[in-house]
């Protein structure tokens, strides 16, 4: 985030005062600042289900957003919506309805993955500006329709990559492009959880609900562990890389919870990038010891980074060729048994700074710059052609797990930049 | 990981463990393992997952017919948890509390729905409790020693810095955009005193929603809340315990869709020149309350009985129970004077005194103590 984009922003924060000030010791707030009073954006929500909460939840702490369409098609989630926006919000049971609406400005598809294009197409379409749930789409050629959509209608598009905004993850990667790690040569990431990954069905034996709330679970609609979990950490990759995979291997099972899910509890899988450089992205269920994170390996050094910080580490100096004196020879050189281990390095990193003016959530951080987009008429960073990369590569590593062999990019993609 | 299991085994593990719970629900083990022993077989057994969660250990009980339904349910209610503590830390940098907390010195800060209304609900109580009940009183807290783990008699000037940072009436909020301002930069907002009783409303609110017709919130036993009664009883059994002694009741209840939270100074506390202070601020005068050693509020809601709470250890039993008064369906109980000789001074407490024995256990009439 440009501070001065930041500042500009937060400046319509700073104009009039608006609205009776509820003080609750009386006392007034120093002139410089005030509430504030710039343009509203109003939101329609595509998918009131946990992800979409939350990310309402969020927009509602970004000055001037507001909620004002709720879409899904169970029943209980419209109270819920309700409980967050904290008001009457209008309910649709259809999306073609919302977008029919004259009070929205721009929609946020929190649907299964099986459903972003249609959601999304449809918004774009309809004049609004989207922000859409990573992954990007459910196929290459939806991730192409969604590419072709934004450069139609000439709306923002900005994919749920929230970490493209997390600071930590900006000043590593200005360091990795500033040559500070060296050449950068593997990403190991990991997603690592100790729990069935499965939502709470209030009737567990009623089939069609279990299937509506745990899509995540069945093929219909999802592509599993590697979208939902690897997306972030493969548009991390695409951006240290600069550019896309060219093929991937990978394998993946139901392997621990074998309880009718449809999609593997485990995935390994490894992306091979034109300038033969590797990402191995792996995701259980079983052992959650890695959590989330992301080893950024190069020549001169790494960076670990997590969903909350990053840690930088330098490579040992490598030592230059030296002289040595003759006294060497005469004395001879001694022998004896030796062995000194390859063990890795436990020593201390150095934190990657985070400035406190944009410190914090990530999620947040990403909502915050979505909504400043339109206000300012900015595209957003994390764009159609960010979650195609993303998108296009859970499509084809999924293949490649599923056909147990490696899975070249070219054959399946029309264009390489998908614009 | 987090599998959920019939209470019997757990608890039979957990009456052995001495780091069980802090200072109360003794009775509440006890009778859960009568009530699990006596839960008909096919019919709703008695289950229980325990997760840390807002710098304690929150435990659920409830009852379900089946693992399945007890899991769901568990995970709805940790989930809802989960998010609160992610939501309302103060030492998690992430929290949408600590970015108010960082920014709201020097701009109105837009938040949420649910975070400005717990904001103006707290407000609120402040107002209502004359000052006792404040979210700002960290700096005091700091001054006087306590987020570092040791006792520190603050200078003149220490105080001085620590008060002008401190005071509910300096939180300015705005209703028409949710925005929330400090008047004086360097102020701080801490949920401690609220933030786990809201969270167990909320987990009521799922677990009704889901189905759970019984079952027992219990936040780090400082905040319970009573769903339904288990079968064949007329209220879950709470017990109070002597200060410093948990395996002595001073005190039992047995509640019904009722909450009931309890403070002490025991837990935390340092001494200085004969003088013993706890941490609990009083922040009308900036130091902490002494001669306090316990107290008890029930209520019908989490998010009142922890808010209730403090102001009744900072008013004291006269005043806190004219506080008291002013709510509708609310008991207390305090317990004052020195830990070897307490004294105990109920309020309309409806359940039994001293150390209770059978009185109410087992669906034993529940009985009322007017003071």
């Amino acid at each position: 985030m440009s501070e001065i984009d930041r500042r500009k922003f937060m400046g319509n924060a700073a104009g009039a005062l608006a609205g009776a000030l509820l003080v609750a010791g009386c006392k007034e707030a120093p002139k410089s600042v005030a509430p504030y009073s710039g343009p509203q954006v109003r939101l329609g929500v595509i998918g009131v289900g946990s992800r979409g909460q939350e990310l309402m939840r969020t927009f509602l702490r970004v000055p001037g957003a507001r909620i004002t369409g709720l879409c899904d098609v169970y029943e209980p989630r419209f109270a819920a919506g309700r409980g967050i926006t904290g008001e009457e919000t209008p309910i649709y049971r259809d999306y073609r309805e919302m977008l029919a609406a004259k009070d929205i400005d721009a929609v946020i598809v929190a649907t299964p993955l099986s459903m972003h294009a249609q959601h999304v197409i449809a918004a774009l379409e309809s004049g609004r500006h989207v922000y859409g749930e990573k992954s990007m789409a459910f196929t290459v050629e939806e991730c192409d329709g969604i590419v072709e959509a934004v450069k139609r209608t000439g709306k923002h598009y900005q994919v749920g990559l929230q970490y493209t905004y997390a600071s930590w993850y900006r000043d590593t990667l200005r360091r990795i492009r500033e040559g500070k790690l060296g050449q950068i040569t593997q990403i190991n990431a990991c997603w690592h959880r100790n729990n069935n990954w499965r939502r709470a069905v209030p009737d567990p034996s009623d089939k069609k609900l279990e299937r509506l709330i745990n899509w995540r679970l069945y093929k219909e609609y999802s592509l599993g562990l590697l979208a939902e979990l690897g997306s972030h950490h493969i548009g991390f990759a695409n951006q240290v890389f600069g550019g896309y995979p060219e093929s991937v291997v990978g394998s993946g099972g139901i392997d621990y919870w074998k309880d009718g899910r449809e999609t593997y509890d485990n995935v390994q899988v490894a992306y091979r990038y034109p300038n033969g450089q590797t990402l191995f992205f792996s995701a259980i269920t079983t052992n959650a010891l890695e959590g989330a994170q992301l080893r950024v390996y190069g020549t001169e050094g790494s960076a670990v980074l997590t969903e909350g910080d990053a840690m930088l580490y330098s490579e040992a100096k490598k030592l230059k060729a030296s002289t040595v004196t003759q006294v060497l020879i005469d004395h001879g050189i001694i022998t004896g048994a030796s062995y000194m281990p390859e063990m890795p390095y436990r020593g201390k990193g150095e934190a990657v700074p985070v400035p406190e003016d944009v410190e914090g959530n990530a999620n947040f951080l990403a909502c915050e710059s979505f909504v400043r987009g339109i206000v300012n008429n900015q595209k957003p960073e994390a764009d159609e052609q960010a979650g195609w990369g993303e998108a296009v590569a859970v499509v084809l590593g999924n293949k490649a797990i599923e056909e147990g062999k490696r899975i070249w990019f070219r054959d399946y993609v029309r264009k390489k930049s998908g614009a | 990981m987090n599998g959920s299991v019939p209470v019997e085994s757990n608890l039979e593990k957990r009456t052995r463990d001495t780091r069980l719970g802090v200072w109360a629900l003794l009775g509440v083990v006890s009778f859960l393992l009568l009530a699990a022993q006596m839960a008909p077989a096919r019919t709703a057994k008695l289950y229980v997952q325990s997760r840390e969660a807002m710098g304690t250990k929150f435990t659920i009980y409830l009852y379900a017919v089946s693992e399945g339904q007890a899991e769901a349910a568990f995970e709805s209610s940790f989930d809802e948890i989960e998010r609160l503590d992610r939501t309302l830390s103060n030492y998690n940098p992430e929290s949408e509390l600590s970015r108010i907390n960082r920014l709201a010195g020097r701009e109105w800060v837009t938040t949420d729905p649910e975070v400005f209304a717990l904001l103006q609900t707290c407000l609120g109580y402040s107002k209502r409790s004359g000052g006792t009940f404040d979210i700002t009183v960290g700096p005091l807290m700091r001054a006087w020693g306590f987020f570092r783990g040791q006792g520190h008699y603050p200078t003149a000037r220490e105080l001085e810095q620590a008060r002008e940072k401190t005071g509910w009436e300096k939180v300015q909020l705005n209703a028409a955009t949710r925005a929330v301002h400090f008047a004086v930069p360097g102020m701080e907002l801490d949920l401690g005193g609220i933030g786990k009783g809201y969270a167990v409303d909320r987990v009521v609110g799922i677990l009704r929603e889901a189905g759970v017709k019984v079952a027992m919130v219990d936040a780090g036993s400082s905040t319970l809340y009573a769903l339904g009664v288990p079968p064949g009883e007329k209220g879950w059994l709470v017990r109070v315990p002597k200060p410093g002694d948990r395996s002595k009741t001073i005190a039992a209840v047995l509640l019904k869709d009722e909450s009931l939270s309890t403070s002490g100074s025991y837990e935390k506390f340092f001494q200085l020149n004969g003088r013993t202070y706890c941490h609990i601020m009083d922040p009308r005068t900036g130091a902490p309350v002494e001669g306090m050693l316990q107290t008890s509020v029930i209520a019908a809601d989490g998010t009142t009985t922890e808010a209730l709470s403090k102001p009744m250890f900072v008013m004291g039993a006269d005043e806190g129970a004219k506080y008291l008064a002013s709510f509708p369906h609310v008991a207390g109980l305090w317990v004052t004077g020195k830990i070897d000789s307490p004294q105990v001074a109920p309020w309309k407490w409806p359940g039994c005194m001293g150390d209770c024995g059978n009185t109410l256990a087992g669906g034993g009439e529940r009985k009322t103590k007017t003071q």
